[in-house]
Order: structure tokens, then sequence, then C-alpha cells
């Protein structure tokens, strides 16, 4: 754990970047899409299809802001996470050091995003109520592999969409190097959870195993299905039923989900965290 | 410090699309990707994040202090000529690409659990909401990577965990021992994958051929394949190996690996009693075309090099007309006499005889005919067009069987994923089972 440590510890000072600085927050945003369209929620339906492209480009900025906003919600339960769970390590150690390192980064990360949701839509989003107060007793409790492998959910499930995002020239260049920096960023963050998750399961039995796999498949549940408030549609001025109903129901968008959380899944079945029971949850999230 | 990517690389780039700084290349789509060369960190991008060891099905990505010296140098000189990739600048990555998925089909089968077929399987159970039936002939996952890769390249096989993996899935139904026909008489499904591979050794059409060894023959031997017999009895000293691929390479290996070295790997007993009272001392490797045409990778001659401790020599431009090893039918001796007196061994067309006691054939493979589906026999595919069989709605093909024997285990991701794309957007209706 320490060589994985240090070597992060070590790529951090090769690559870290600084969004205060990077970032022309003076600048206009321009008129590009909060997101690649193909990544809407309605991209593919019926009513996606009725929608102007004025339309469909705000919509792909609410969506956004309204992703970036459930990043912020995560981040700040996974610096508590990572905080508790070194409360009490040596600080002189590189594990110790680098969790700090993640938890400053984080620290940036919600900052940054949270400036760029503000220039991006006037609306502000929050996650779901029942999300929050779960979060709020997930971030208290949590421990050990289930802490880490949550981290790794919320991580991994923007981690493909945020790559997307990044490379496409529609996206609003502020929306592409928020991405960057927070792709560089998490692409360290998630080998030290694959890392911490593995190292913790390697004493764990088949009862706490199967608790384990189970909560972070809830915690999974709640991060995505949070990921898109409804209020983004009646912001843009749409039918809400209508379109969480056909987003409900879009393939094309699942499929997409299924593709983002493939190397997650992956992982967790390597380390037998895919457990029947976790399964059937992916599988009603659409992410199995 | 930075990583580098070995030679046991699978090329199935899960790394390229982990990688934050676009530092690994060739990447799917750029010259020089899926023609059975590994894949490259640039050391002047990477910042060593170790995303790409983490996800590497092979472990052929380490960092740079734990890797092979050839390694680190191999994966620079790469990148010697050009300038390096500003991962800053946004527009120097490749724009990402979608495909439209939605409905598609319900019920797919794949044939065959090669690697083409477990990535079509990974890549339907993720485009797409089908269930998904997956048959082999054999009991197990893997195909070529469980019983063709040579067992000194144990990394290469952990990719199986992967396969086994997505045989897991709750809508893969995984059927081990089972033929198509078996489950295409019943019918009701609306797409089939043949993903049967490329399995027959083409031939050098020489006389006396039918006692020498195929390098399928030799490598399923050597892995234990259940019911793999040698064909032929192993004599040395001398044996020749025809045939300038990675597989001529790993069957070169095997023959001068030392008992120590022969113990170190998971082959059975049997096959190490074999090897060592064989008495090989030397192979030669044969190249009928030169040096610049040999398909075999820089980093697997190298490692030949490395190990073999001279007891491999390279002969290229070299003809065989006739083999006369084993053989003692009139017409291969009177061709050996013939050119040059006496002696046995393979016999070249400028008359110079090799001498030998086994000739081993690895000059690439060949697909068979599926039933009820066309081929084209020149080439050993199935006719198709990305994928599509021409002429038999319903019906795909991936792999070997679609694109000819050639390209690594990690080539059949991009070739499954362009398989599985033409089959959700143009697949409708129920398939007929094959005439």
């Amino acid at each position: 754990m320490d060589e994985t440590a240090q070597r992060l510890l070590g790529s951090a000072d090769r690559l870290s970047r600084d969004p205060e600085t990077e970032i022309d927050w003076d600048a206009p945003v321009g008129d590009g899409y909060g997101l690649s369209p193909e990544w809407s929620t309605l991209y593919g339906t019926s009513y996606w299809d009725e929608l102007s492209v004025d339309q469909r480009r705000e919509l792909t900025r609410h969506e956004s802001a309204s992703v970036a906003t459930t990043g912020i919600w995560f981040e700040m339960i996974l610096q508590q996470l990572i905080l508790r769970d070194i409360y009490d390590k040596p600080p002189r150690t590189a594990e110790f050091q680098w969790a700090l390192t993640e938890i400053a980064d984080e620290c940036r990360h919600s900052i940054m995003f949270a400036r760029a949701t503000a220039k991006l839509v006037e609306p502000a989003y929050r996650p779901r109520l029942l999300a929050r107060e779960l979060g709020r007793m997930f971030k208290t409790v949590a421990t050990g592999e289930s802490a880490y492998a949550a981290i790794l959910v919320a991580e991994e499930v923007l981690d493909v969409m945020q790559r997307d995002w990044m490379r496409d020239r529609r996206v609003a260049p502020l929306v592409r190097t928020v991405n960057h920096i927070h792709v560089v960023e998490e692409s360290r963050h998630m080998v030290f959870a694959r890392e911490e998750t593995r190292e913790r399961l390697a004493s764990a039995g088949r009862g706490r195993r199967w608790v384990s796999a189970l909560v972070i498949a809830i915690a999974a549940d709640m991060i995505v299905s949070s990921m898109v408030s409804p209020q983004v549609y009646a912001n843009v001025g749409l039918d809400v039923d209508r379109a969480v109903r056909e987003a409900r129901r879009n393939e094309h968008h699942r499929s997409l989900l299924r593709t983002s959380c493939a190397n997650l899944m992956d992982f967790l079945g390597s380390v037998g965290l895919l457990t029947p029971a976790a399964a059937r949850v992916y599988r009603r999230t659409g992410l199995l | 410090m930075t990583f580098a990517i070995s030679g046991e690389c699978c090329s199935d780039a899960s790394c390229v699309a982990v990688c934050p700084m676009n530092s690994i290349h060739p990447s799917p789509g750029e010259a020089g990707f899926g023609t059975g060369v590994s894949l490259f960190i640039d050391p002047r991008t990477c910042i060593d994040c170790g995303a790409c060891a983490d996800i590497c099905p092979v472990d052929a990505a380490k960092p740079a202090d734990r890797s092979a010296a050839e390694d680190v140098s191999r994966n620079a000189a790469y990148f010697a000529g050009s300038d390096p990739l500003a991962a800053m600048d946004l527009d120097t990555w490749e724009p990402p690409e979608y495909q439209v998925w939605g409905g598609g089909p319900r019920r797919v089968l794949v044939v065959g659990a090669g690697p083409a077929g477990m990535y079509a399987t990974r890549e339907l159970l993720l485009r797409t909401d089908a269930e998904v039936t997956l048959v082999d002939r054999l009991a197990e996952v893997g195909g070529l990577v469980r019983f063709g890769v040579a067992p000194d390249h144990p990394q290469t096989k952990q990719i199986i965990d992967t396969f086994e993996r997505i045989t897991r899935h709750p809508r893969a139904r995984w059927r081990p021992g089972t033929t198509a026909e078996e489950l295409l008489g019943r019918g009701g499904f609306d797409a089939v994958v043949h993903a049967v591979g490329a399995r027959r050794s083409r031939r050098l059409g020489i006389v006396g051929e039918d006692s020498a060894c195929t390098a399928e023959d030799f490598v399923a031997w050597c892995n234990g394949r259940p019911g793999a017999v040698l064909p032929v009895e192993l004599n040395g000293p001398r044996v020749v190996v025809v045939g300038n691929g990675n597989v001529a390479l790993d069957v070169a290996r095997l023959l001068v690996s030392d008992d120590e070295r022969l113990r170190s790997m998971d082959v059975a007993a049997g096959v190490r009693r074999v090897l060592g009272a064989s008495g090989i001392r030397e192979v030669v490797l044969l190249g009928r075309r030169g040096p610049e045409d040999a398909a075999y990778t820089e980093s697997a001659l190298q490692e030949l090099q490395a190990m073999s401790g001279g007891r491999v020599t390279l002969k290229y431009h070299a003809t065989p007309v006739a083999w006369t090893g084993a053989d003692r039918t009139p017409s291969a001796d009177r061709a050996a006499s013939g050119a040059s007196g006496a002696g046995r061994g393979l016999l070249l067309d400028g008359g110079e005889l090799i001498s030998a006691g086994t000739l081993v054939t690895a000059i690439g493979f060949e697909g068979d005919p599926i039933d009820g589906l066309p081929f084209d026999s020149a080439r050993g595919t199935v006719p198709n067009v990305r994928g599509a069989v021409v002429g038999r709605p319903g019906h795909y093909v991936a792999g070997w069987i679609k694109r000819g024997a050639r390209g690594g285990i990690g080539v059949n991701k991009a070739c499954a994923q362009e398989t599985v794309q033409t089959l959700v957007s143009s697949s409708r209706g129920a398939v007929s089972p094959g005439s």
C-alpha cells in the first residue's frame, strides 16, 4: 500500500492542477453544450426529436450542472470517509499523506464544480432529500471496503462520461477543462481506492463480503439515480412527467451507463463484491 | 519514473481508455493498431498515475523501475520520431464516437468462447439488454488463450479470469461442451455471432508434409487441450520450424527449453518427459521470405534470442520442397536423394538439405467453412461487411473467421465492437438455423 501511495504522491508532484489559476473564470462561457448531446438523458427518445437545437443545448447545460452538483455532494461524503479512515494513522506514512492529498484534490474539485455550475446555468441543483439523508448516514458509519468501493463507484461512473465530454468540441470549453482536471486527478484516486478495497477485503469473510457488496450496490444506485434531477426538465420548460418517463426507458442512455460502469463491474467481480444480491441491484439500476 | 508496457501486451486497449494523459499508443483507429505489435507508453507525458497497470488484464503495464530495461527503451523508442502529444490541448484527443443503441435484439447466440466470442459477449451485454447464450465445443472459456498461448507466457492467460466473469453475468447463459447446431435447431435467436476462430493450420504443400507436426497440434498438446495428442515423434538433435510468426517463435522457445525451465511452466509431466527424451539441441527457424517480411514482433524475437543461448538459428529466403525426416515413402526418398544424394531432413529448392529429426509447420491458420454460411476459401474467412455475413441476415462473424488469422488477443475487442455495432443497428426478427 505504501508503495502505491508513494508513487501517487510522486505523480501528484509531476502534475497537479489548480483550477483557480488554470481557468479564466471571467471569460464568457459561450454557447456550447453542457455535455455531449449523446449523453443527455433524453437523447434518442421521441421527446428529444421534438426539441429545438436551443432547447437541447439548454437541457445539456442543466444536466451538466446537475451531474456536477451530484459530484460535489459525493466528494463531500468521501472527504469525510477518508478523514475518518486515517484519523489515527501515523502521519509520516505515504498512505496518510496521499489520503490528505486526495482530500485536498477533492476540496479543490468541489469548489471548481460549484463555480462552473454557477457560470453555466442560473438555477442551483441539489440531490434529492432521500439521497442527502442516506449520504449523511453513510458518511458517518461506512468503513473499510464499503467506504472505498463506494468512492470508486462515484468516481468511475463520472470518469467515463467526463472523458467523452472533455474531448467533444461541441461542449463548452469551460466544461471541457473542468472535466479534464477532474479526470487526471481522479485517475490517481481510483488507483488508490481499488488498492484500499483489495487490501480491506483480504481479511473479509463471506458474511462481511456479502453485506459490503450490498451496501456498495445500494450506494451506487443512490449515486446514479441522483445524477440528473427531474428539476432539470422543469427548468428547461419541458413536461417533467413525460421527460422522466422517456428518460427512464431510454435504452441508449442505459447502454452508455452500462459501458461507463464496465471497468467498475469487472473490478467488483474480481474482488468478490459482485454477489448475486448485489448483481440484482446493479441490474435494476441499469449498471449491469 | 513513468510506466512501460512489456511485450506480453494483449493490445485490447483498456489502458488507452483509462490513461488521463493520452500517453498510450497506437490507440484503436491509429496507424499500427491491430498489427500484432504491443502498445507503448510515452515516457515524456506519462504522469505515473498507474491507471494503465490497474486496468491491464495481462499485467503487461508496470512501473519503469520494475520493468525490464528493454521494455523501457522499447517504449521510449516508439515515440522517438514524434512530438509529445499535449494532453492539455484537448483537441489532440480523438473526439468521442457514439452509436445510438436502442431496442435491438432480445436473444443472441454467440458461438465460440475464445477471445473474439468473449469480447462479443461482453459488448452485447454492455450495449444491449439482450440475453446472450454463449456456446463452445470445449468445456472451458478461453479458446486459443487457454490452449494456443505458449505455457511460458502465463501472464497472457490471466485474461481468462476476465472471460470467466463475463460468463457469470446475469444476462449470460454459458453452455460449455455444446455445439451451435444443438441450439440453433430449436430456434428462438434474433441473431447469431459466429466467433469460431481459424484453427486449421495452413499447409506448405510439400512432399512428406503429412509426417510433420503443425503448430496447432504442438501448442494444443503442450497446453493439455482435451484430446490433443502429438501426431509425430519428437526427434533431435535438430528440429526445423517453418514460419516467422510469434507462434513459430513460441514453438522454438518450448523446444529448446531445458527441464528446469519446463518445470517452471504449467505443463503436464508427460509433456516434459517427451520434450526431455527428444534429444533436441537445436532449432532452425525457417522464413520463406526475408526478415523484413517476418510477422513476429520485435519483443518476441528478443525474448527468444535471450533465452535460447544460440541454439536457435534463423534462416530466411528458404523455400522448402520436401520433408524426408520421418517419412519413408518412396516419393519423398526419391525427392531427397534426387537432389542431394542422401540424408534425411528438409530439402530446400536450391538443393540444400537441412538435416533434422522433426519438422513443425507454423505458417498461419485458416478458417473452416461454417454450415449454411458462404465461405471465401482463398482467404479462409466468411464473407462479411463489418461483421454482417453477406447474404445471411441475422448471422454475424467476429474474430479470425471474420478478418483472417491475424492480430493478437486484444485486437478482437475492436473487432467484436464493430460486429456488435453492426448487429444492433441492423438485426431485426428471428434468424433461421444454418441450412
